[in-house]
């Protein structure tokens, strides 16, 4: 995703190219406002076309122009969007004060995807019985270092690694096949 | 250099499932994902691989027999845990002390998996935390899959990784509640006073060691011992309180002492 293409995109009025990287970009926002603030699937989507529509805005009275300023722009706004609608729509219970000051942790299990997992499951079924161990290890022993894992399977740190990727790859390759059927 | 790029990425991504990356990490790790939505697929890819993995390795462990009756608990485990932890405590409240209940009735027969100590919240902040989170959640899981020996490796792995509080006194605490469901109860006061040597300003974690140290030293008839160790549960004053007042009172009358001291 190239910001640059996207702000002369807008600067020049190319609809067709600004409605395909907004999609993308909408993507990339909702699912940071879920796993990062933890909001639903909805109030993620409104705030993110809330913060596309600022975004343009600024970008088209030449406010916004350099990449990495946008992308922060974007991620900062749609967190603003985000506590907009919370403060819209709770009010504060005292009586229900968390025991302790922390920042919810990130969602990552909202990005868990039922249609995915069936389709994974049936990926992991097919892979190699070495590759299969290996993975399987890897996130049942999240505590270990690669080194650790390393060592398990009598590989080098590098080749851990280098299996880990290639087992992701291959699963990555399975199910996009599995969604093209 | 693109590619050198991309492995560092992808390790990234693996040290962000793991919680080992700090929050300014996070970020740049996100604004990596806006200007490459590739790499944010290959993290819901990730995701998903773990929660499969965790999912059969739930189930399998769930489908082995065994002598352990958690083994038995079906899907909704977290639930029943809960609901038999508060059947306990109002059940062990309502409990009236007469003559004609025993010692051996009265002591806590078998700790509901609720009382396992697990992570506070999945954070994000540093290496040895989230490691040890994340272990403690495994060896949880392991517990109520029944399987008894992962639960206790794991739980060493925090002691020998990660003896830094809170996770010290818990891993510490969760072993003692699993000798002490398996009977063996000499192990289990061991477990249990070493959650108290390690515990820091935890009053959950301290109330629940003194209570379950009470009750295996009962169990391992050690009563003068288990005497000091549920007087220091009812000086708590928690929610153990109740149960301890009445169990002290059997104890007494065990010990043979007379029971004057009014404690209310």
């Amino acid at each position: 995703m190239d910001y640059s293409k996207f702000v002369d995109a807008v600067l020049e009025n190319d609809e067709t190219m600004i409605t395909k990287q907004v999609k993308v970009i909408t993507a990339v926002l909702i699912k940071f406002l879920t796993v990062r603030m933890n909001a639903s699937f909805e109030d993620a989507q409104d705030c993110a076309q809330n913060t596309l529509l600022i975004a343009l805005e600024k970008i088209r009275n030449d406010d916004l122009t350099h990449p990495d300023a946008l992308i922060n722009y974007l991620f900062t706004t749609s967190k603003h969007e985000y506590f907009k609608v919370l403060s819209k729509d709770r009010e504060v219970n005292y009586e229900d004060l968390p025991e302790h000051h922390s920042t919810k942790a990130d969602q990552l299990h909202r990005l868990v995807d039922q249609e995915k997992m069936s389709l994974l499951k049936r990926c992991m079924e097919a892979l190699k019985a070495d590759y299969r161990k290996f993975i399987e290890f890897w996130f049942t022993n999240p505590g270990y270092e690669t080194a650790v894992v390393a060592d398990h399977f009598g590989i080098s740190v590098n080749n851990a690694w280098t299996k880990k990727h290639r087992i992701i790859n291959v699963l990555k390759e399975c199910i996009e096949k599995k969604f093209q059927k | 250099m693109k590619d050198s790029r991309d492995k560092e990425l992808r390790r990234q991504i693996d040290a962000y499932i793991k919680g080992n990356l700090n929050e300014t990490e996070i970020q740049a790790l996100w604004n990596e994902f806006a200007k490459n939505p590739e790499l944010l697929d290959l993290l819901e890819l990730e995701v998903n691989i773990k929660e499969l993995i965790e999912q059969e390795a739930a189930s399998m462990g769930k489908g082995q027999k065994t002598q352990s009756p958690i083994r038995k608990l079906p899907r909704w485990t977290w639930q029943a845990a809960a609901a038999a932890a508060i059947v306990l405590v109002a059940l062990v409240q309502l409990f009236r002390v007469d003559n004609t209940v025993s010692l051996d009735q009265m002591v806590v027969q078998n700790i509901a998996p609720a009382q396992l100590e697990t992570s506070n919240a999945i954070r994000s902040k540093d290496l040895s935390i989230s490691s040890a989170d994340s272990l403690l959640n495994l060896g949880f899981q392991a517990f109520l899959s029944g399987d008894n020996d992962r639960a206790l490796t794991l739980y060493v792995m925090v002691i020998n990784d990660h003896i830094e509080e809170p996770y010290g006194s818990k891993a510490y605490l969760n072993k003692g509640i699993i000798h002490y469901n398996t009977g063996e109860y000499e192990q289990a006061v061991y477990e249990f006073e070493q959650t108290i040597e390690r515990v820091q300003g935890n009053r959950m974690i301290t109330e629940k060691a003194y209570w379950y140290l009470g009750n295996a030293l009962i169990q391992t008839r050690d009563l003068e011992e288990a005497k000091k160790a549920v007087t220091k549960t009812y000086q708590l004053d928690g929610v153990f309180r109740s149960p301890a007042f009445k169990l002290l009172k059997k104890l007494n009358e065990e010990l043979g002492y007379s029971d004057t001291e009014k404690v209310q």
